[in-house]
């Protein structure tokens, strides 16, 4: 048997998952949080007084904060399992991602553990973030 | 390969320890001992994992009244980086001791490799050692613990627990009769989610050759066990040997599946670890029938081979039993 007689099988023998319902569970628990972004951008921006960019950045880091919290209290793993990209795709799926290395790696040291660790899933965003943040300054500085 | 023939080599005693949540009742009691603690007042589970190794070690030797000095040979397995689990459970006891890496079969091999050596009389009796965590797999294969990755239908849960056997040529009721050794098969296969596609071609080929240099009908066995290819993995088995070798059975049971008793509704495969073999084995196979053909597989990939972009490539042994009531 070839390589690809055998994947066939693998295809047509192997379960289909269930996409649709991972989508609309993912649909709404994202868009709660984005309503949830809403209102806390609000509150600090009409009743706490800030500008409306310090409020974007503050309800971001709110969002770090909770996801931090929560994973650190050890059941965001149980909700984001549920709740799929609807978790993992917002703000707090970063954090969840750093919070849950760090845990990980905690008990190999402060330096080779929690420090080399912490950015083991989210390093790459952090780099690439910064590569095209570069890239895209340069096009405005050129452009604009 | 040719079949590996063994005289007077048994199985006399074992001990089995399952520590993973959400098992199956009626395995839970038939376990020689079962707790749910992934950690055994540890600071971290991979010392927890040391621990079951510990357990199982001196819970066998207490069952057989024998001391440390009494056996001649060690052999441990775990899926750990360089077998840590298996090396720090060695190390606490004057046994000479050796380490195996097969992944899932890891025990199957230890048993060939004692058997062998007991067989050409070079050691007396061999204690075979292997352990899984579940948080330990999932933080070197997988994701963080507490990230709770999306998970497959096709993926499976590591087992916790450890297995102890010690073998020897004095009789008892668990007769090794022959084993052989397995290739490494690489059928291109990719995704890490799916160990079961990876193991079943060499399980397929594992059983096809052991039944061509025996000689013997697949329908010879009672029952034919094969280690944790899942509920997905038996049907690629089962669709291989039927299509390559025109074989076909219904006496091929998964340990995996059994373990949890998961069927196709369930949002898991089965059981997986290097302790799903023996543990099903010992609880539940030889129990019920006498004429048994184990087949142990490994999904022998790792963090490097994946990163690297390379397939997965999968390792079975076979070993048949016979009980003797």
């Amino acid at each position: 048997m070839d390589k690809n007689e055998y994947k066939k099988i693998i295809k047509y023998k192997s379960p289909k998952e269930n996409k649709l319902k991972n989508i609309i569970i993912s649909f709404f628990v994202g868009g709660l949080c984005g309503v949830i972004g809403q209102l806390l951008t609000d509150v600090f921006n009409k009743c706490l007084h800030f500008s409306i960019n310090d409020s974007y950045m503050l309800t971001m880091v709110s969002f770090v904060l909770i996801g931090s919290i929560l994973t650190g209290l050890g059941f965001f793993d149980k909700v984001v399992s549920f709740s799929k990209c609807g978790l993992i795709v917002p703000t707090t799926g970063f954090a969840h991602a750093m919070t849950s290395a760090a845990m990980d790696t905690r008990n190999e040291g402060l330096v080779k553990g929690i420090g080399s660790g912490i950015f083991k899933l989210t390093g790459s965003i952090i780099l690439y973030g910064i590569v095209a943040a570069f890239f895209i300054s340069l096009i405005k500085v050129i452009v604009g | 390969m040719k079949n590996i023939k063994f005289n007077n080599v048994y199985i006399n005693n074992h001990f089995t320890l399952l520590s993973s949540k959400a098992n199956n009742p009626s395995i839970l009691n038939d376990v020689d001992m079962s707790i749910e603690d992934y950690f055994l007042n540890k600071k971290t589970f991979e010392e927890g994992e040391v621990e079951y190794q510990t357990l199982v070690t001196r819970g066998l030797l207490d069952k057989e009244n024998k001391k440390p000095e009494d056996i001649d040979l060690l052999i441990g397995g775990d899926l750990q980086n360089q077998l840590f689990a298996s090396n720090y459970n060695a190390c606490k006891y004057e046994m000479p001791f050796l380490g195996v890496f097969s992944a899932c079969s890891s025990f199957i091999e230890g048993i060939i490799i004692g058997a062998s050596l007991i067989g050409k009389n070079k050691c007396r009796n061999a204690m075979v050692v292997t352990s899984s965590n579940n948080l330990v797999s999932e933080k070197q294969f997988r994701f963080p613990v507490e990230y709770g990755a999306l998970r497959k239908k096709v993926n499976s849960f590591s087992a916790s627990g450890a297995v102890s056997a010690i073998i020897s040529n004095k009789k008892s009721n668990i007769m090794i009769e022959s084993a052989n050794i397995g290739k490494v098969i690489d059928m291109g296969h990719t995704d890490t989610n799916d160990m079961g596609a990876c193991m079943a071609p060499a399980v397929a080929e594992t059983l096809y050759d052991h039944l061509k240099s025996t000689g013997r009908d697949i329908n010879y066995y009672d029952v034919i066990l094969t280690g944790d290819l899942g509920i997905y993995g038996i049907e690629y088995l089962k669709e291989y040997l039927n299509r390559k070798y025109k074989l076909k059975s219904n006496r091929i049971v998964d340990a995996g599946v059994m373990l949890y008793n998961v069927n196709k509704d369930s949002d898991f495969a089965g059981g997986s670890g290097p302790i799903c073999v023996p543990l099903i084995l010992f609880t539940k196979i030889i129990k019920k029938y006498k004429k048994i053909l184990v087949l142990g597989s490994g999904s022998l990939h790792s963090c490097m081979s994946t990163n690297l972009k390379k397939p997965m490539v999968g390792v079975s042994h076979a070993v048949s039993l016979e009980v003797i009531k």
